[in-house]
């Protein structure tokens, strides 16, 4: 699996290049949207940066069993013997680390374009991205995989995942919100154990139904 | 205290009965056109049978789902 | 059965109107716009009663793969949705005059309205998937994840509207009811569980009968 792992990843340098455009043309939108209204950027942020990182996932995952599609790969996919879950966890991963890499570049993109310093509230942060991005990605994955042979599945995709996804979309941009206003990590707590909650529902479910998708 | 808007309940009420009996209507309509489906098939069927080069015995499908012949599906509603 | 459903589900929906109607009284606070409550609480209570069955039954089809258990789940999402469409409807009917406008972002509104567009998305990839086999074993894994969503949906947007409040406050306080109302609103529920589960009923011989047409 992190054969296939790599494999993928090298692969998707294309998808990184083109998420990571997309990030900053993203950026430049929220800007010109919004006007030079520095208070009004600020309290807003939160908002934006996840927008930009779901965003960015959706075109993402979106794209995470293209490469099976378009190289008439999908048939040996769906008869590699043993346990298909297997191939969740290595889709999952390799897009984890996609995302990873993005949300990274995303954040430092904010710190130079919009000033923030989001050095103070790090840890807490990457906390709350981490399971926010995990849950993007565990149904990401399972709903990618749904859609790649379905006729309109660059419009159906996100239509699915979206609404899927306010629940993480909400804990994430409340979360980040209070910490970037330097409240404890224990203020959130609530949200942290709802994204946990999420995340343990959405990769449950992800496991266990994959074989499933996968039949044909 | 508030003023009754009795406008308002009625609108509420009847705006339900609009979709619950505009769903009902919705079956019952369909209904009735699979069952004049139906039946307008069996008679072509029965009219065919041993004439159509091209018909091939239906196996019966593993997973009790009825396989859906290329070109004769409905547009789905 | 069906049609003793069908029939049953009427006399309810006269007892729950007579309930709503002769029997409530005429609320305090409100006035009379309450009654809107008879339709419109019940309404997401069998929606949400719905989605459970749906729930069931999808984990069910994956489990055994009867043609029959996937219809009952198709139909019941289907109906769900449906009901839960009644339930925002008559939500901004009763929110104008009461709140002045037609749609606030409250919790209730809200997290129905996701659910709502979750399950509309779930009719979708039913309609995108003509292999009737895949969409039933597609559409089941999407039920699942839709259901099990629908508490973290509520969870989420309930603590989103009461910002910063301590996040003890799991529900909403007991607000208490008087039983007269809470008599309506359960009659009324019975009412409209008869007529969903008449729908259900209905709908799967729909698409029982849909089956056999392509056959």
């Amino acid at each position: 699996m992190a054969w296939k792992d790599l494999v993928i990843e090298r692969r998707s340098k294309e998808t990184l290049n083109a998420l990571l455009f997309f990030s900053l043309a993203l950026l430049f939108v929220f800007q010109f949207a919004l006007g030079p209204d520095r208070e009004r950027l600020a309290s807003v942020l939160p908002g934006l940066l996840w927008l930009g990182f779901i965003l960015s996932g959706v075109l993402g995952l979106g794209r995470a069993f293209l490469v099976e599609r378009e190289n008439d790969c999908w048939e040996a996919l769906l008869l590699t013997p043993g346990d298909k879950s297997a191939i969740y966890l290595g889709k999952l991963v390799s897009s984890l680390a996609l995302m990873a890499v993005v949300e990274a570049l995303v954040l430092g993109l904010f710190v130079v374009f919009f000033d923030v310093d989001f050095a103070p509230a790090l840890p807490g942060l990457a906390l709350v991205i981490g399971l926010g991005t995990v849950g993007i990605a565990a149904v990401g994955t399972l709903f990618a995989a749904m859609t790649a042979q379905v006729r309109a599945r660059e419009l159906l995709f996100p239509v699915l995942l979206l609404p899927v996804l306010v629940p993480v979309l909400l804990g994430t941009v409340e979360a980040t919100e209070a910490l970037l206003l330097r409240e404890p990590l224990a203020a959130v707590s609530h949200w942290l154990k709802l994204l946990v909650a999420a995340d343990v529902v959405y990769l449950t479910v992800g496991l266990l139904t994959f074989d499933v998708i996968l039949e044909g | 205290m508030m003023p009754d808007h009795w406008g308002f309940v009625a609108a509420a009420y009847a705006v339900t009965a609009i979709i619950l009996g505009g769903y009902w209507r919705m079956l019952v309509r369909k209904e009735r056109e699979l069952a004049t489906l139906g039946t307008g098939t069996r008679v072509r069927t029965e009219a065919g049978v041993g004439t159509d080069p091209t018909s091939r015995t239906r196996q019966p499908s593993e997973t009790g789902h009825p396989r859906p012949e290329p070109g004769s599906r409905p547009p789905l509603p | 059965m069906t049609t003793l459903l069908g029939w049953l589900a009427g006399l309810g929906l006269a007892a729950g109107l007579a309930m709503g109607f002769g029997v409530a009284p005429r609320e305090v606070t409100q006035g009379n716009v309450q009654r809107i409550m008879y339709v419109h609480v019940p309404a997401v209570w069998v929606a949400y009663l719905a989605f459970t069955v749906g729930l069931v039954a999808s984990i069910a089809y994956l489990a055994r793969r009867r043609p029959g258990v996937d219809r009952l789940a198709h139909a019941a999402c289907e109906v769900g949705t449906v009901f839960l469409g009644v339930n925002i409807v008559t939500g901004a009917i009763w929110g104008k005059p009461t709140w002045g406008t037609w749609w606030t972002w409250d919790a209730r509104l809200t997290s129905v309205a996701v659910v709502f567009v979750m399950f509309l998305a779930y009719l979708l990839l039913r309609g995108a998937i003509e292999d009737r086999e895949r969409g039933a074993r597609y559409a089941a894994v999407l039920g699942i994840v839709a259901a099990l969503n629908i508490p973290l949906v509520h969870f989420s947007v309930y603590w989103w509207r009461t910002l910063h409040q301590p996040p003890s406050l799991l529900k909403p306080g007991a607000s208490t009811i008087p039983p007269v109302i809470l008599t309506a609103l359960l009659v009324n529920f019975v009412a409209l569980a008869l007529l969903g589960a008449y729908f259900v009923a209905r709908r799967a011989r729909v698409l029982a009968a849909e089956e056999e047409a392509l056959a």
